[in-house]
């Protein structure tokens, strides 16, 4: 949809939401319907559960969270392994707020505008808000990523109650929603030889460093292992030969 | 299951519990983004190989998701779970503009199969 530069801010903040519902908000929605299962999953209120996707705004950190308390990892590791999960949100953050920034702008709507960079509002935005004209982003980027968090709110409030109520292989197909849209959107953000093996060693590692490493630091050990290998192929590839 | 710090125990634990381990560590990086901004540049080394640790710990939650499931999952058996990604993976390696599609397909897989098989 495109905005024009004298619209109301209401109106560029309806295009943003009608954006959002064209399909982005539900597959964030989609995805968060798991946490609420998992949330449940461990012993949990449903209010928690919709409070860690307004508050947290991140899929794989409230993932660690319930899944890490549900296999009986110290707290330590729990917030560890959210901390090197959420690190992209640097470099993710600081790659749009430049595409938000508006004379006058202070730090507490920088601050405000960062809490909504998570992947889906992140990649959008960055497609997006170049043809949004200047003036008019960060309502259209509020509508559009304020739509995104509502679905998913009502994602997780739904999944919170859902897995309870259904049968044990729709029970089970909802907890693994999860697993399933990670795989999935971490596989389309692939960009080369470096990405691909930092997947496929995340994926083998895990459960090796889960036998061998207690405590729940098994994750990071995996993490930064196969990282780092990762790392060096995906430099080694970048390299002209 | 994690226990909760004793001495912080009580009715609100699970939100203090929220805030602590999850909320400020996820959320510390948004703030020095906006702090650090005009001084970090998104294309450094640094910055790649953060990116590939959490794509790897990404993959590792998947992984661990599978190998060790919660609740209901638990009673889908091994190879239907495993088989599931699997289906995501291949449509995604054939298409990676399919994320709907790939995620349905990989869910009719496992809730088929368990109809199926448990």
């Amino acid at each position: 949809m495109t905005v024009s530069a004298d619209w109301t801010s209401t109106r560029v903040a309806l295009a943003g939401l009608r954006d959002a519902l064209s399909f982005p908000a539900w597959a964030v929605g989609f995805g968060l319907v798991g946490i609420g299962s998992l949330a449940r999953d461990v012993g949990y209120s449903v209010d928690l559960a919709v409070l860690s996707t307004i508050l947290v705004w991140a899929g794989p950190s409230q993932v660690i969270f319930f899944a890490s308390i549900a296999a009986g990892a110290a707290w330590s590791a729990i917030a560890i392994a959210i901390g090197f999960a959420s690190l992209r949100f640097l470099p993710m953050t600081v790659a749009i707020l430049p595409l938000l920034r508006r004379p006058g702008q202070g730090v507490w709507e920088q601050l405000f505008l960062a809490h909504f960079v998570a992947v889906t509002a992140w990649s959008e935005g960055l497609r997006r808000l170049p043809h949004v004209p200047d003036n008019q982003r960060v309502p259209y980027f509020l509508g559009f990523a304020g739509t995104c968090m509502t679905v998913s709110s009502i994602g997780t409030f739904s999944g919170y109650y859902l897995v309870g109520a259904l049968p044990i292989p729709f029970a089970a197909g909802l907890l693994c929603l999860t697993p399933i849209f990670f795989l999935a959107s971490l596989s389309a953000g692939i960009r080369h030889r470096g990405d691909v093996a930092a997947m496929a060693l995340g994926l083998l590692l895990a459960p090796l460093c889960d036998r061998f490493i207690g405590g729940g630091f098994d994750l990071i050990v995996a993490g930064v292992i196969g990282g780092s290998i990762a790392f060096v192929i995906g430099r080694r590839a970048a390299k002209p030969a | 299951m994690t226990q909760p710090i004793p001495w912080l125990d009580g009715p609100l634990w699970p939100y203090l519990a929220l805030l602590l381990f999850a909320v400020l560590p996820t959320e510390i990086w948004r703030w020095l983004a906006v702090a650090f901004a005009r001084r970090i540049d998104a294309d450094s080394p640094a910055l790649e190989w953060v990116r590939c640790v959490a794509t790897a710990l990404l993959a590792g939650v998947v992984a661990k998701l599978i190998v060790s499931p919660p609740g209901a999952l638990a009673a889908i058996p091994g190879a239907l779970r495993v088989g599931a990604l699997a289906v995501t993976l291949a449509i995604m390696a054939y298409d990676r503009r399919r994320v709907m599609f790939a995620v349905l397909a990989g869910e009719a897989t496992l809730i088929g199969g368990g109809l199926l098989l448990v």
